[in-house]
């Protein structure tokens, strides 16, 4: 009996099984057909799908690559008011247009230097990207976005207002030196006095010496502070003796500049000296 | 009249001033409202008052976040102009229009649109005024077409609920000639708006146009102007109205769906509840709180117990790891597309929004101030910091790939950066060595409200300067809490310290006194200096705490909070601040310099208060203090707040 309901439930199981795969077969031709008649339109679609898809691929990566690569950007820093924004329309357009406020983002270009191009027309010139980052302390922040891309770094300090500012442009400008990325990467450094033209401002020598005894003191202070948050702050300067800006592995200079009236003529051999032509 | 008029880039280039006006501003008015107001998210507010020795200013804003372009108008605050807003309105519409990026100077071109839309403004204002006045005398004719037509606009005015709508109306109700026209105009725009079709518009127009004729016409050219500008008024006010009814409409649906808020006060009081058994089971055993044993034997300790707390928590850095930050935002990709339909989310992220509006942006918007206030951040200051956020946003480009909710999220982080990063250094150490050059003893007054711990963590700040080779005083000027002058001692004794004290009843303005003039003695660098906790509200109290401060000229005064406040905090403060600046007594008020904030191990992840004292004083969090013993100071780390903060 048992056998007996066995065959009969397997000859009636292949019968079933018959039935299906028959209708499958059928199902499959039809199918195929359907799909023959489409077969041209889809491959041409999926082909032109993968091409767009790897030639973004291809695009990014490259991107990528070169921005990783290419460091023609120079930095613009330097407190709130020193001539920042000015500065970098000067190296633009060779004008100051109606003036400029308190920035709120950073500005940024790449362009060939104003003067440059006037200079010599038709020859190509590589472009040189430069930001201005807004000096407003509460958004210091954003140096950290540019620095990895920077290799040249303009600290505008403001000649004229100079004392009253004394604490502020010197922390400012220690918290610049002792990055990581400045430091590792012996970035250039740029003190541009500005608004040198005005009868009361400092002179470049006295604003550097009150900068590197200032920083001297920032040394000790910070030094006490940071023994256990190295990670973003390396120590600059020697050991022995007080700060000296040419005790630093990166090269620190310094000029005397008026953005108003257009005197940028060292600033622009600084950028050109980062970014070769 | 109106000062002046600039439009510059957020970058700060300065595109177009308006050189007729020409008065030359006394101080520097734009700056400061940059400074102070919009990098301080503040932009969220409607006006903003700059004071100058000569002159009063009040300066009003719009942006074209789109162009990142800023308009500024500045007039002065005696004359109440009217029309300031929709003149900036107006200006952006026609500015904007003209904008390229190549473009720096716009002068010879936009002088003359400029003038237009001022006279006009002003036109519009008289009238406004006129009107006003007909209405108020009461003509009978007049009045009884105006009742009529300003029953509609009010009509009108409670539909939408626009201030530009119903000005709109006023303008209609002017026109003695073409008021019914206008009238029935502004009715049938009215059930084109509801009925979303460009009928509606196009009887906008010319009604526009046939009020526009009678006011003052020049040439038929510059009437057509006049007319397409009303239009575009118009049509301004129905983009208003609609955003308005999805504004009304997405309420009810959220009044009437899901119920939101039981849920995270539910979670609340799980937490409450378990806070407060961690608190109590926290408590410092008894063995330690026994001093009992004889100040002798407590001597002999204290070289010991010195060397066992080690180095305090200030110079520990944390780090955060970068890979949580990862599993986060997979999470909140997860969820926010759960929720909409995927296809809809797809189609619009890759072709990106034309440009974001309000009403785009509410619910974004409205979830993260609700995630603000479930941390633990005041109301109002969630609300403005929100508004500022929008402020930011309204008319940007979202590009491809970019969901609303996460430019939301990212604009609100990078406002929070901004607001927590310190406006000026907070190195103590720094200004204590400049004191000491001086020659004088760097003074810290700790102030705050009764039982947040002035007193353990003025001893917690004393421990941490006393490891950084910085000798200190400790002046107890609390001399109205029994207990409180032994309570310095003991903290002293352990840290083997000087207590400067006076015993009880003392006027503490005067024991801070003797006390800075004794460190002065005995050549101390730091003076710390501890007050009596006083409720915000106790006028005489703050009048002491401000004579205090006003007689010794503190380099530092700290507001001590704890973190485990709410909207409570910003009270606090601003009381306190408030009270600092009235009662001063010469000219430079003092106002509060730094905040440390207290009991931060027992917040979880309810970290708002730091938020809300810090936007709300502007002043930065110097110290936070985490827990009983003296290495439990701390920075800030305001990475870490953010990310709580928004999680």
């Amino acid at each position: 009996m048992d056998r007996d309901l066995g065959g009969s439930i397997a000859s009636g199981l292949s019968s079933v099984m018959d039935q299906l795969s028959q209708h499958l077969s059928q199902q499959w031709s039809e199918l195929q057909q359907h799909l023959n008649v489409k077969d041209e339109q889809t491959a041409v679609l999926v082909t032109l799908g993968v091409l767009v898809f790897t030639l973004l691929l291809v695009y990014l990566v490259i991107r990528g690559a070169l921005k990783g690569k290419k460091r023609d950007t120079v930095l613009l820093l330097g407190l709130s008011g020193a001539g920042k924004t000015a500065l970098y329309y000067q190296l633009r357009d060779g004008s100051l247009h109606q003036g400029t406020v308190t920035s709120m983002e950073a500005n940024e270009g790449r362009f060939v230097l104003n003067s440059e191009a006037k200079e010599k027309k038709g020859k190509k010139m590589k472009p040189v990207h430069v930001v201005d980052v807004p000096g407003h302390p509460r958004l210091k922040p954003k140096i950290d976005e540019f620095l990895p891309q920077a290799s040249g770094i303009v600290y505008m300090v403001d000649a004229l207002d100079f004392m009253p500012q004394l604490r502020q442009t010197a922390e400012y400008l220690y918290d610049v030196l002792t990055k990581a990325w400045v430091v590792k990467r012996k970035i250039p450094v740029l003190l541009a006095c500005n608004k040198i033209d005005k009868v009361t401002a400092h002179s470049m020598d006295f604003i550097r010496k009150q900068l590197e005894k200032e920083i001297e003191k920032l040394r000790t202070t910070r030094k006490t502070t940071s023994d256990a948050d190295v990670g973003t702050e390396i120590s600059i300067g020697s050991e022995t003796g007080p700060f000296q800006f040419t005790q630093c592995a990166n090269k620190i200079s310094i000029v005397e500049t008026s953005v108003l009236q257009g005197n940028i003529r060292d600033i622009e051999v600084f950028i050109r000296e980062c970014v070769p032509r | 009249m109106l000062e002046q008029l600039l439009i510059f880039t957020r970058g700060g280039l300065v595109l177009w001033t308006c050189q007729e006006l020409g008065n030359a501003l006394k101080g520097s008015p734009i700056d400061a409202l940059i400074r102070s107001c919009l990098l301080e998210e503040r932009a969220g507010d409607s006006a903003f008052q700059y004071d100058v020795s000569g002159a009063s200013y009040t300066l009003k804003w719009t942006f074209h976040n789109e162009l990142g372009l800023v308009f500024v108008a500045v007039y002065q605050r005696m004359l109440h102009l009217l029309y300031v807003d929709e003149l900036l309105s107006l200006v952006k519409k026609k500015f904007s229009a003209i904008y390229s990026e190549d473009r720096t100077s716009y002068s010879p071109d936009f002088d003359d649109t400029f003038r237009q839309l001022l006279r006009e403004a002003e036109a519009r204002a008289e009238e406004m005024k006129r009107n006003k006045q007909t209405i108020s005398s009461g003509t009978v004719k007049k009045g009884a077409a105006g009742k009529k037509l300003s029953d509609q606009s009010q009509g009108k005015g409670r539909k939408s609920s626009g201030a530009k709508a119903s000005s709109g109306g006023d303008e209609d109700d002017a026109d003695s000639n073409g008021t019914y026209k206008g009238g029935k105009g502004s009715v049938a725009s009215y059930a084109g708006k509801v009925k979303g079709l460009s009928n509606g518009k196009a009887n906008g127009v010319a009604n526009g146009a046939a009020n526009g004729h009678p006011s003052e016409s020049s040439s038929t050219s510059s009437d057509d102007d006049v007319g397409n500008k009303k239009a575009n008024g118009r049509q301004n006010g129905v983009a208003f109205d609609v955003n308005k009814l999805q504004k009304l409409r997405s309420k009810a649906s959220g009044k009437k769906g899901v119920p939101e808020p039981p849920k995270p006060s539910k979670e609340e009081e799980i937490r409450k509840k378990t806070k407060k058994n961690r608190v109590w089971g926290d408590a410092p055993p008894p063995s330690k709180l026994d001093y009992t044993k004889g100040s002798d034997q407590q001597f002999e300790d204290t070289a010991a117990v010195k060397i066992d707390h080690g180095t305090s928590k200030m110079d520990e850095e944390e780090n955060s790891s970068s890979d949580e930050d990862e599993s986060e935002d997979e999470m909140i990709e997860k969820t926010s597309t759960g929720k909409k339909g995927w296809f809809s989310t797809l189609v619009q992220s890759v072709a990106g929004k034309s440009s974001l509006e309000k009403s785009d942006l509410e619910p974004a918007l409205k979830a993260l101030k609700d995630g603000l206030m479930a941390k633990n951040v005041a109301e109002e200051i969630a609300e403005k910091l929100c508004e500022s956020v929008a402020a930011s946003l309204v008319g940007k480009k979202l590009g491809s790939f970019t969901r609303i909710t996460s430019t939301v999220r990212s604009a609100m982080e990078e406002a929070l950066l901004r607001i927590l990063t310190p406006k000026r250094s907070v190195d103590i150490l720094r200004d204590v060595q400049v004191a000491k050059e001086q020659g004088r003893p760097f003074v810290i007054v700790f102030v705050g409200v009764n039982g947040v711990g002035k007193s353990t963590n003025l001893a917690k700040v004393a421990y941490w300067l006393q490891q950084h080779g910085v000798s200190v005083m400790m002046a107890a000027c609390d001399t109205f809490r029994s207990g409180a002058v032994e309570q310095l001692r003991t903290h002293a004794r352990r840290l083997q310290i000087s207590v400067f004290e006076r015993g009880y009843e003392k006027d503490p303005a005067v024991v801070a006194k003797e006390a800075i003039r004794e460190a002065a003695r005995m050549k101390q660098d730091v003076v710390l200096v501890d007050t009596a906790g006083r409720m915000q509200d106790n006028e005489p109290l703050m009048r002491a705490l401000s004579k205090l401060i006003n007689v010794n000229e503190p380099d530092l005064v700290l507001f001590v909070g704890e973190a485990l406040v709410g909207n409570d905090g910003v009270d606090q403060l601003m009381k306190f601040n408030q009270a600092l600046a009235d009662m001063s007594t010469n000219s430079t008020e003092r106002l509060i310099d730094g905040i440390l904030l207290t009991k931060f191990d027992t917040i979880d992840d309810k970290v708002g208060a730091a938020l809300s004292m810090v936007y709300i004083s502007g002043a930065p969090v110097v110290f936070v203090g985490c827990g009983q013993t003296y290495t439990d100071l701390k920075r800030l780390n305001v990475k870490s707040i953010i990310k709580t903060l928004l999680d």
